[in-house]
């Protein structure tokens, strides 16, 4: 962004924004659309992410590039898949069965090997420096201005330090909310004494005194401080959904676990305008007993995210959702005296599918022995530039951001242009 | 009218003596000239000015008595006097405490030097009224051997003696410059942010290091005799090396290497110390006059503390084509700065005498928003997170209550000279200061930023669930004795309703607003008492709350 | 006769004396060792790897057979009493079933026992069955004369890591990696006594997951007591922190007899491998997560380990000879190693895959 003196900074956020999609642009109009059908046409036209991190760093080996028989191939079986061609590890069957639905990408090199970093840098598609996480990058620019959810919303079992909550200087307003489990957010009842109509009397007062405020006054902050009182009703009003609205059949679909009942709050989350849900599943850094772990992990994964993927399917909201499962790093091929495996930046992979990627492919490969990529090789900023333009953004366009030039992806590098429809 | 702003500067450097700052920063601004006064905002009245004061000096807002006293005070040096009362009180100090300490540590987590350390040496500085290029150098030369001067060391030290983290704040926090994307080349959008700007800061630090001593454990840094700085541009493939310097100075050149280059060799256990330190050098060459960046960053973010935007904004994006919005105006600022010795008390004082801080926060006529970025109106500044804790707990009356009590035990403790004590400024503010400080901790995990901080405006739903529903706010506006709720419980409108607006808004209210007021509580007859609550909470959570304005 | 239940007779007194145990025989593998076991005739020694084969050593000769005819690694063997035949159990859910006499030993039968890994095979007494047991949650028995199916024991919900015959032949029992005991009637062909075993396992709260099991089950030669090794109090799992544990179990009570631990904390890792030694006391073998490995030797009516024997590389399979005076252990570097407990005699050799001449018998 290059500014001159003496512009004014509201023309150019109203200028910036022409790097948004059509379909963005279009949901900014929200305030014209009253008819049901239209509403939920353009709720189908959100474009959102799913994010499921497995924290630790999965095993490559042991999931999305097995290499049976070979020297660092460990135990498992590569299974066939819905993909004629594409073998996965026999830990993932019933991913396997829903291959046609993810790609694959098995050419990452990121040069880390450290939880902090490797998962920063997953994040952000930067090595250093300050950088929104993608969820905070959906939330500014895909969420729809109506929705009372906050943007980007995170399901996790504990806490890992997501500074900012990954929103850097995008605002407090993308950064992640951190639900523990699917425990509602702190502060989610009134208080005691407070019945719904004293909190309606005394939310209606504020807003005189708000009102009377604004007077003659600069509307932008101010509005953003209601913005955040709304945001904080609508959380209050729909509290039931993290209370667990999860039907009998939806728990025998999703098990009764903890993963099981994050991915139903994820999917309740998405339904309900959330731009970016990242799930967090915990637990792959696998030291040791790397196989009987991983066997354990991913037996839970496994299911639960296949029916995860299954309803947004059936729903019609694949297409118009971004399903990625990563890591911060891979694991050695080399199993350590512990039958474990280390910390493995230098080739490795994820899978995605969903909005705007190519299904059923294969990008990239490793050498026989998984100790190198042999294809195609890319990092995090090559992912992070794929993911944004799977959901139709220009990820080497400028953040919105009045007197800031900062590219949105690193200037350095491109999507993955194969992986993309 | 950028020449004429140049002549004034010109003027104002060979005429100091004669004409106070204040006058000139007007003038700058664009005050006299016809294009300006049709937009410019009125004055601000007393009691918004002394809110105003109140928080950007103190930290929080006045209390009733103090807001009421003020304007009952007929002469006509008043907001000069209240200038002046507040820059020398102890809660001056502990405002700048908190500012600098958010601006120089962003609200990192401790690491190697305790917070609580580092604030206090910041809180002793500020109350000393130490030069800003003195503090600077300080933070820049400590090594956190001495126990002295170690709490200054945390600057570097909580980085981690990381290069790239350390480079990249020194230009953001002391130079204006966010450098970073000129750490793999040069910038690619900013014409001017070159990758031996960024690569010439680094070389006085990439040759030390976070030494920790094997037997106390404490670190410390120490500093090898070599390492050189080069840099591949990731576009061009092109590489260079470099000194240290900064930005566009001569790089400072190493002396001929000495046969021995060590005072301390480097070893394991110990922390080598070279004849010759690059980082040394830093220090002198930061604060060196020649140095046009640091004066200058300081005098903007200064003038961005009281008026709530820079003249160069983003404070860490100072480029060609991000120039400042008024430059004679800067350079005014930042050189009587340096000419004053970086004397931060003075340039307060003499921003806040100036009409610029000194308007209203209300447009006039069909004047649009974009002219608070000229200065024309006051900005409305969102509180920072101690300033929105301390003056809630002074709306409420907590502060007023638990310094009663304070007193109190003190004084039954029965230690010599507590009766004395108990009226000793300086005692009151960091005993209620300990009392207290929890709750400020808690606002600030909650609405403080971790991180890069900007002057942008911010609002998430878990700040507005806390403020709704969270239980330290109920318990202040519950009706506990001396607290606001059952002060005005006590009182009948309108003396009920001026008790209100004073405690709350530090003013008295419109007519139109004991109204509106009254018409509330009529309506809710049968129950005053929560009706009561509700209006503070109400008030507390309003945007006129919110906002310095 | 199965070196399990060996007799007390065969031990030479005036010879064992375990505080002196040294290596004298050395068998190398170019890949970690995964398991291992010495026939009941103290011809052979096998190990798994991680690799699909199986490394087969004649103890006198050191000569090496590769045996190839399995996917996955091979998680644990077991032969029968005149050492002819040897089953091998691997993570891919196939036995089989080989004639060690022949030269390059193919595959006589391969059983796909179970859906995901076989993790433990055993002989029954009477040398007709063995008992498997796996990932797919069940207990299984087979008839080895024709490979088909006797018995399909359910009630374990989590992963079956270890199972063991009663010696008297009637009854079975198994482990799972929540700790949790079985013990199956083969007659009725019915559950018979759940025992907690929970000991055993560790939930890692950092991680959210499991880890215990059975490594190894081995009952006593008179059938009063059965020993499992495995782990206890987790820690961090996933880094390998957590404590060996050899826990010894009644068998008419299915009370848990006694806990063996490391005697001064230091070890933390897996207990691979336990045999009782007819002289009244326990052998257990460690896997440090350092990669060094440890031989404890208990008494169960004391306190401490009355020996310990520093290991160059961690141990993940034990087995006693019949001869009662040496141990064998399937290392991490990939070698299997003889470790004689008694003084050094000049004939003591430590050179690689060279065994030592056995005379003591």
């Amino acid at each position: 962004m290059r500014r001159n003196q003496g512009c004014n900074p509201l023309e150019h956020e109203m200028a910036r924004r022409r790097f948004l999609t059509s379909t963005v642009a279009g949901a900014a109009g929200i305030g014209l659309v009253d008819t049901h059908a239209q509403a939920d046409q353009l709720k189908h036209q959100q474009k959102r992410i799913l994010q499921v991190f497995l924290q630790g760093g999965v095993s490559q080996l042991e999931s999305w590039d097995p290499k049976p028989g070979t020297v660092h191939g460990g135990p498992f079986q590569a299974i066939p898949t819905s993909v004629p061609g594409i073998h996965i590890s026999e830990l993932l069957p019933n991913i396997a069965q829903r291959m046609h639905l993810l790609s694959i990408v098995r050419s990452i090199n990121i040069k880390i090997n450290d939880h902090e970093q490797g998962r920063q840098f997953m994040e952000k598609g930067r090595r250093v420096g300050q950088f929104p996480y993608v969820g905070a990058v959906a939330s500014k620019y895909l969420a729809t201005p109506n929705s009372n959810l906050p943007g980007y919303v995170h399901v996790s079992s504990r806490g890992l330090s997501d500074v900012a909550g990954g929103a850097a200087f995008l605002g407090a307003k993308h950064g992640q909310l951190k639900l523990e489990g699917i425990k509602p957010p702190g502060n989610l009842s009134a208080p005691a004494g407070i019945d719904a109509v004293a909190d309606a009397s005394r939310d209606k007062l504020r807003l005189q005194f708000n009102q009377r405020f604004a007077d003659r006054r600069s509307k932008a902050m101010t509005e953003a401080y209601d913005a955040s009182y709304d945001q904080a009703a609508g959380l209050m009003e729909r509290r039931a959904m993290f209370e667990g609205t999860a039907s009998k059949k939806d728990l025998e679909r999703y098990g009764t676990h903890d993963f099981g009942r994050y991915c139903l709050l994820a999917r309740t989350l998405l339904e309900n305008g959330a731009a970016c849900v990242k799930v967090t599943h915990h637990g792959y850094d696998s030291h040791a007993e790397n196989f009987n772990f991983h066997l354990e992990q991913l037996g839970e994964f496994d299911r639960p995210f296949c029916m995860l993927l299954d309803d947004l399917e059936t729903r019609g909201m694949l297409e118009s959702t971004l399903v990625v499962i990563y890591s911060e790093f891979g694991r050695t091929p080399k199993v350590n005296v512990r039958y474990g495996r280390d910390h493995w930046g230098t080739a490795w992979s994820i899978a995605l599918g969903g909005c705007g990627i190519q299904p059923g492919a294969v990008i990239g490969s490793t050498n026989e022995t998984g100790t190198e990529v042999a294809d195609r090789e890319v990092d995090a900023s090559h992912l992070f530039h794929t993911y944004l333009q799977a959901v139709g953004l220009d990820s080497t366009a400028e953040h919105d951001l009045p007197g800031r030039s900062i590219p949105i992806g690193d200037p350095a590098t491109e999507s993955i242009q194969e992986l993309l429809v | 009218m950028l020449i004429s702003l140049t002549m004034i500067a010109c003027s104002a450097a060979s005429s100091v003596a004669d004409t106070p700052l204040h006058k000139w920063v007007d003038m700058a601004v664009g005050m006299g000239s016809v294009g300006f006064e049709n937009v410019a905002a009125d004055d601000a009245g007393d009691a918004a000015f002394a809110r105003r004061l109140y928080l950007d000096l103190t930290g929080m807002i006045p209390s009733a008595e103090q807001a009421r006293r003020f304007l009952a005070d007929r002469s006509t040096d008043k907001r000069a006097r209240l200038i002046d009362q507040l820059l020398t009180s102890p809660q001056y100090a502990r405002r700048m405490q908190y500012e600098f300490d958010t601006m120089l540590m962003e609200r990192r987590p401790d690491k190697h030097i305790k917070s609580d350390e580092w604030r206090n040496y910041l809180r002793q500085s500020f109350a000393q009224n130490k030069p800003w290029d003195q503090l600077v150098s300080e933070m820049l030369t400590a090594d956190g051997t001495d126990e002295k001067t170690r709490p200054a060391a945390r600057f570097l030290l909580d980085r981690e003696m990381k290069t790239d983290t350390m480079t990249r704040d020194l230009g953001r926090i002391f130079l204006g410059r966010d450098l970073q994307c000129a750490q793999c080349h040069d910038h690619p959008n900013i014409e001017g942010y070159l990758q031996r700007h960024y690569h010439g800061l680094a070389a006085f630090l990439n040759r030390s290091y976070l030494f920790t001593d094997p037997k106390s454990k404490q670190t410390s840094i120490g500093e090898k005799a070599e390492g050189a700085v080069k840099f591949t541009s990731v576009f061009t493939s092109e590489s260079d090396e470099t000194a240290p310097r900064l930005l566009d100075l001569p790089p400072i050149e190493d002396p001929p290497a000495a046969e021995e280059p060590y005072t301390v060799k480097p070893d394991k256990k110990v922390r080598s110390v070279p004849v010759y330190s690059r980082r040394l050098q830093l220090a002198a060459a930061m604060t060196d006059p020649a140095n046009v960046a640091f004066r200058r960053n300081i005098a903007n973010r200064l003038w961005a503390l009281m008026m709530g935007r820079g003249i160069v904004e983003p404070l860490d994006m100072w480029h060609a084509e991000n120039p400042p919005l008024r430059p004679a105006l800067l350079d005014l600022l930042a050189d009587t700065l340096a000419d004053h010795d970086y004397d931060i008390r003075y340039l307060l004082r003499e921003l806040a005498l100036t009409k610029t801080y000194q308007q209203s926060s209300q447009y006039n006529g069909d004047a649009e928003d974009s002219d608070a970025a000229h200065f024309a109106v006051s900005m409305l500044k969102p509180l920072s997170p101690e300033q929105l804790a301390w003056s809630m707990m002074q709306a409420t009356s907590l502060t007023e209550t638990t310094l009663k009590d304070l007193k109190a035990k003190h004084l039954a403790a029965g230690t010599e000279d507590a009766e004395k004590q108990i009226d000793d400024p300086l005692w009151q503010e960091e005993t209620l200061h300990n009392a207290l400080k929890a709750h400020v901790d808690t606002f600030a995990g909650l609405f403080g930023v971790v991180g890069i901080q900007t002057s942008r405006f911010d609002a998430s739903a878990d700040q507005a669930l806390f403020v709704r529903n969270g239980a330290a706010l109920q318990s202040w506006i519950a009706s506990g004795s001396g607290q606001l709720t059952s002060r005005l419980n006590m009182l009948q409108p309108p003396d009920l309703i001026d008790e209100f607006y004073f405690s709350v808004f530090s003013r008295p209210p419109a007519i139109g607003e004991i109204h509106f007021v009254t018409q509330f509580l009529e309506q809710q007859p049968d129950d005053r008492e929560s009706a009561i609550r509700k209006l503070v909470w109400a008030a507390l959570s309003s945007a006129e709350f919110r906002f310095n304005h | 006769m199965n070196a399990d239940i060996a007799d007390k007779n065969t031990i030479d007194r005036n010879l064992l004396d375990v505080t002196q145990s040294h290596q004298v025989a050395e068998f190398k593998h170019e890949i970690a060792l995964t398991t291992l076991r010495v026939d009941p005739t103290d011809r052979f020694v096998a190990a798994g790897a991680e690799d699909p084969d199986v490394q087969l050593w004649e103890l006198a000769s050191s000569e090496r057979r590769t045996l190839k005819g399995h996917k996955s690694w091979v998680r644990s063997i077991d032969f029968s009493a005149d050492g002819n035949r040897m089953f091998t159990a691997c993570w891919g859910g196939i036995v089989n079933v080989w004639d060690t006499s022949q030269s390059e030993p193919k595959p006589l039968r391969t059983i796909h026992a179970h859906k995901g890994a076989a993790r433990f095979v055993r002989v029954s007494p009477d040398g007709q069955q063995l008992a498997t047991c796996g990932n797919d949650l069940r207990v299984k028995v087979w008839n080895i004369g024709d490979g088909k199916i006797v018995h399909e024991f359910s009630g374990h919900e989590r992963h079956v890591y270890g199972v063991s015959f009663h010696p008297d032949g009637t009854h079975l029992v198994s482990q799972d990696l929540m700790g949790g005991i079985n013990v199956w009637d083969l007659q009725s062909g019915k559950h018979k006594q759940s025992i907690d075993g929970s000991v055993m396992t560790g939930y890692d709260k950092k991680f959210a997951a499991d880890m215990g099991g059975s490594r190894d089950l081995q009952f006593k030669a008179d059938g009063s007591q059965w020993a499992s090794a495995g782990i206890t109090k987790v820690t961090n799992s996933f880094a390998g922190v957590q404590d060996p544990i050899v826990v010894l179990f009644d068998w008419t009570t299915g009370k848990e007899i006694k806990q063996i631990k490391s005697d001064d904390n230091n070890v933390k890792g897996i207990a691979w491998g336990v045999r009782f030694h007819p002289d009244n006391f326990v052998i257990t073998a460690v896997a440090d997560r350092s990669g060094k490995g440890e031989l404890w030797f208990y008494r169960p009516e004391e306190e401490k380990a009355f020996h310990t024997m520093k290991l160059p590389s961690a141990a993940r399979g034990l087995d006693l000879l019949s001869d009662n005076l040496r141990v064998a252990v399937a290392h991490a570097d990939g070698h299997a190693r003889i470790y004689r407990m008694t003084a050094k005699r000049p004939a003591d050799t430590t050179t690689p895959a060279k065994a030592a001449p056995e005379t003591a018998k």
